[in-house]
């Protein structure tokens, strides 16, 4: 049985258009998933619907066998399940520290929150050095490593990043993707939404092709890389301008 | 210089209580984004209740804030769930909750107007005409007690937000609220939550302005003017902008109030709003305003 | 790209406004006769019977907050800036023709319009100062704005302070004193729904309109948002104040906590969310239906509390369950009578 499947889910913004429109994928424990495809496709809302953050309004979200699609993102985070935003999402005015501290919300227990800090800063030591700075004052890259560790706090069985290289040089990115890879050797799932797709497939074991709602292609990552009709596809589909709207 | 010495200790001890007056009306805005028309009006009412308990039990109206502290928590939370709650994450809420809110400011007058008429009131506790001297400069007892309760009060509120985790929560709402909807937060209850602690606030006020100042029900409008002039000044948002907002306009409006006059000391506060908008319209403290 | 989304959806808001443009004979033919009708009707009864002057007043009271409700409607409705200091308009307006009236002789009937300039000049003031930004900021102006006028006033002596000003009456005989008034309101809303007809049928309309809905986006598509919202409130306070310099006469006394009292500032308000807002059919809706729900009231009650919580409860009622207001609704729902389709 697949560790978290998505059923055929149909889902929107409050009274808005269905963005999802009937989109399945299936995800294995301890694979890497690349979901990628054009503006507007839905890919952030569907991560958005897996962790909670959006209902679905048809088909299913399970997750080990339990459907999530009335949870709330508190109950969902608690089951194992972690989300990395395309805007970071962090707290400007608080520090490096108390950011990650907030990661572990739902985390009640003083000491664990304390531990589970610290093993985020053992992740990424320049988080360290800068634990008592404002996160807004943070480089993109920080910000981004910010991010992931604050998913982290929670040892998360999954998690998923949505857009992890955006508006970061190159260089950085590459660091940023050095370690998705180290996550992905101590055994986490994860899935990836990525524009920058040759990236994130390359650091991939499957890839989805999503577009207009729904699951076009997918297959190993490395063939829907080298594919050239999705290139092609997903090249032609760049040019018409569609906005991916804002929850 | 002795003269000047002595406005100052009156603005600043005046400072302190509008800080406690807008404290809430900042909370409430940093959390959901809502301006809350008729906070003074619930000040007001807090300050009938502290009134009549005064009147008729001989309840001291500081000691009264142990009723409208937690009286005025519960009226917020009501208030949240019957009209806020519904339009939560509609698209164009922000005009639609300031209509909200002076509509229910004009039915808390109304309603205040009708049960206790348009009489000036205020309590009249021993300290409210009672100095205390250090010669030759004095403070007003009253005052006094209501600057040490708004600090103690406002201190109570930086401490519960800087440690409690629920705390936390308000401050990462305030922040940024996807992100703490990202993070398990429950944005709901703590919006909710945290407009109750607005009007609990809004609720102290009252008790403390039934002995500082005059009431009746419609002066809720020159309050609420004055206190959405400070909080623009000290920034939208920030609580600490609220606070050096609440200094900086008390001490300058008891300066303009002993060289011309109590009636034209408001102005000062709409000198400064029209003054901050054309040079530095996100405040003192504030930062620019995301849509 | 954004800007191309949003002139896709202003040219077919264009071409919807085209087709419009030209309103059915039907509805001009329907405003022409009621308009003749209340040019001739009234006054001929007034005439014969004398005793319509409850008539007259009610008429008179309906055309004004006519005018004022639809002017509002311009800014906060069109643009979706909520004005609550509105009344400042009204009192600037009466109390510039009041004090051109006794101390120098100049009837109100033509120094009225300048009152009306007058206030325009302040909406242009106030806006300068609190329309260049979004969010609160101007609705927290308006508010102050009140409280300043009122402080000012208050304390004016020249112009009678708290206490007020008394007007000579106008010198006509008893029967006719109303009649002018009658005439000067009727022109002045026929004037203000006129221009919000205009503007409504206009690209400066169609700009506020896109203000109102998304303001990034206007921005972005090349909409000059400055400029528009402080036109828009401007233009907004000319009629009210022209208004209020016609009412100040007709009561013979200006006070300022009559004319800056908030109910006038929130009766402008609901009239408009009641009947409307963002229509051009609204707002004079709104008006005649809550000047005969309140007259009704006000009848049975009689006191100026309840009648401010009538009020605030009224708002809070159509705010909460129909936004759109009788117009807006019953236009979504497609059961809007022709006759009121000013749009």
């Amino acid at each position: 049985m697949a560790l978290l499947e998505v059923e055929n889910v149909t889902a929107g913004y409050r009274a808005g258009p269905d963005i999802l429109k009937g989109v399945s994928i299936k995800i294995e424990q301890g694979k890497t998933y690349c979901i990628i495809g054009p503006n507007g496709a839905g890919k952030s809302t569907l991560l958005r619907a897996i962790c909670g953050l959006l209902h679905p309004r048809d088909g299913n979200v399970i997750y080990r066998g339990e459907m999530l699609n009335k949870l709330r993102t508190d109950q969902i985070l608690m089951r194992g399940i972690s989300f990395v935003p395309q805007d970071r999402s962090l707290f400007p005015d608080m520090t490096v520290r108390e950011n990650l501290r907030m990661g572990g919300y739902i985390i009640r227990d003083r000491t664990e929150l304390k531990e589970r800090v610290e093993d985020a800063f053992q992740m990424f030591p320049i988080l360290k050095e800068r634990s008592s700075q404002r996160a807004k004052t943070l480089s993109g890259g920080e910000q981004q490593m910010l991010a992931i560790g604050r998913a982290l706090v929670l040892r998360p069985e999954i998690i998923m990043l949505d857009e992890p290289s955006l508006g970061l040089a190159p260089m950085v990115t590459n660091f940023i993707f050095e370690n998705i890879k180290k996550l992905k050797q101590a055994g986490m799932t994860i899935i990836i939404v990525e524009q920058n797709a040759r990236k994130g497939l390359e650091s991939s074991d499957w890839g989805f092709v999503l577009d207009l709602g729904t699951t076009r292609f997918e297959g190993p990552a490395g063939t829907i890389l080298n594919d050239p009709r999705i290139q092609e596809l997903y090249l032609g589909r760049a040019q018409v301008n569609r906005q991916e709207p804002s929850p | 210089m002795i003269q000047n010495l002595q406005i100052l200790i009156l603005g600043i001890a005046l400072g302190g209580v509008y800080a406690l007056m807008a404290s809430g009306l900042t909370l409430v805005f940093g959390v959901m984004r809502i301006v809350n028309i008729a906070h003074a009006s619930l000040m007001i009412a807090a300050a009938y209740i502290t009134f009549w308990a005064f009147r008729l039990y001989g309840v001291d109206p500081i000691l009264s804030i142990v009723i409208t502290i937690p009286v005025m928590f519960l009226v917020g939370v009501g208030i949240y769930k019957l009209f806020f709650s519904r339009i939560a994450g509609t698209q164009r809420s922000g005009e639609l909750t300031v209509l909200l809110t002076f509509a229910l400011a004009l039915v808390i007058e109304g309603v205040l107007g009708f049960f206790f008429s348009n009489v000036f009131r205020s309590t009249n506790p021993a300290y409210s005409t009672q100095a205390i001297l250090f010669d030759p400069l004095y403070i007003p007892k009253g005052q006094f007690y209501a600057t040490l309760l708004s600090l103690g009060l406002i201190g109570g509120l930086w401490t519960f937000l800087q440690f409690s985790r629920m705390g936390y929560a308000i401050r990462a709402s305030m922040q940024n609220i996807s992100a703490a909807q990202v993070v398990g937060v429950n944005v709901e209850r703590i919006s909710m939550i945290s407009f109750g602690i607005g009007i609990a606030l809004a609720g102290a006020s009252g008790s403390v302005m039934s002995f500082l100042f005059s009431f009746f029900p419609g002066k809720h409008w020159e309050w609420i003017a004055i206190l959405l002039a400070l909080i623009v000044l000290g920034g939208m948002g920030s609580l600490i902008g609220a606070l050096v907002g609440a200094l900086l306009l008390a001490v300058a409006s008891a300066f303009v109030s002993f060289h011309f006059g109590p009636t034209w000391s408001p102005i000062t506060f709409f000198l400064a709003l029209f003054l901050i908008l054309l040079f530095r319209p996100q405040g003192l403290l504030g930062k620019k305003m995301e849509v | 790209m954004a800007d191309k989304t949003v002139t896709s959806e202003l040219e077919s808001v264009a071409a919807e406004t085209q087709s419009l443009k030209r309103p059915s004979l039907r509805i001009k033919n329907v405003f022409l006769g009621g308009l003749l009708l209340a040019l001739l009707l009234f006054p001929a009864l007034q005439f014969t019977s004398g005793r319509l002057n409850y008539w007259l007043h009610m008429a008179i009271y309906t055309f004004m907050y006519i005018a004022m409700a639809s002017s509002w409607n311009i800014i906060g409705g069109y643009a979706g800036y909520t004005s609550l200091g509105h009344n400042v308009f009204f009192a600037v307006g009466a109390y510039i023709a009041g004090v051109l009236l006794v101390y120098f002789k100049i009837s109100p009937f033509l120094t009225a319009p300048l009152g009306g300039l007058i206030a325009m000049a302040i909406g242009l003031l106030v806006g300068l100062i609190s329309l260049r930004t979004r969010g609160p900021a101007f609705i927290i102006s308006t508010i102050a704005m009140i409280l300043v006028v009122k402080i000012s006033f208050d304390n004016w002596d020249y112009i009678g302070g708290s206490n007020g000003l008394s007007l000579p009456a106008i010198k006509l005989p008893l029967a006719y004193t109303k009649m002018p008034f009658y005439y000067a309101m009727l022109l002045v809303a026929v004037g203000a729904i006129y221009l919000a007809y205009r503007i409504r049928h206009s690209k400066f309309g169609l700009g506020l309109r896109a203000i109102s809905q998304d303001e990034t986006k206007a921005e972005v598509a090349g909409i000059p948002t400055n400029l528009y919202k402080i036109l828009a409130f401007s233009i907004s306070g000319l009629l009210v104040g022209v208004a209020g310099g016609l009412w100040g006469y007709y009561l013979t006394y200006l006070k300022p906590s009559n004319f800056l009292s908030i109910l006038v500032a929130a009766q402008m308000v609901l009239m408009a969310v009641l009947g409307g807002k963002g229509t051009v059919a609204g707002p004079v809706v709104g008006a005649v239906i809550f000047i005969a729900i309140n007259e009704f009231f006000v009848a049975n009650l009689g006191f100026t509390e309840l009648n401010i919580v009538a009020t605030g409860l009224l708002l809070l009622v159509v705010l909460l369950f129909f936004p759109e207001g009788i117009v807006g609704t019953l236009k979504e729902k497609g059961k809007l009578p022709q006759v009121l389709d000013w749009d």
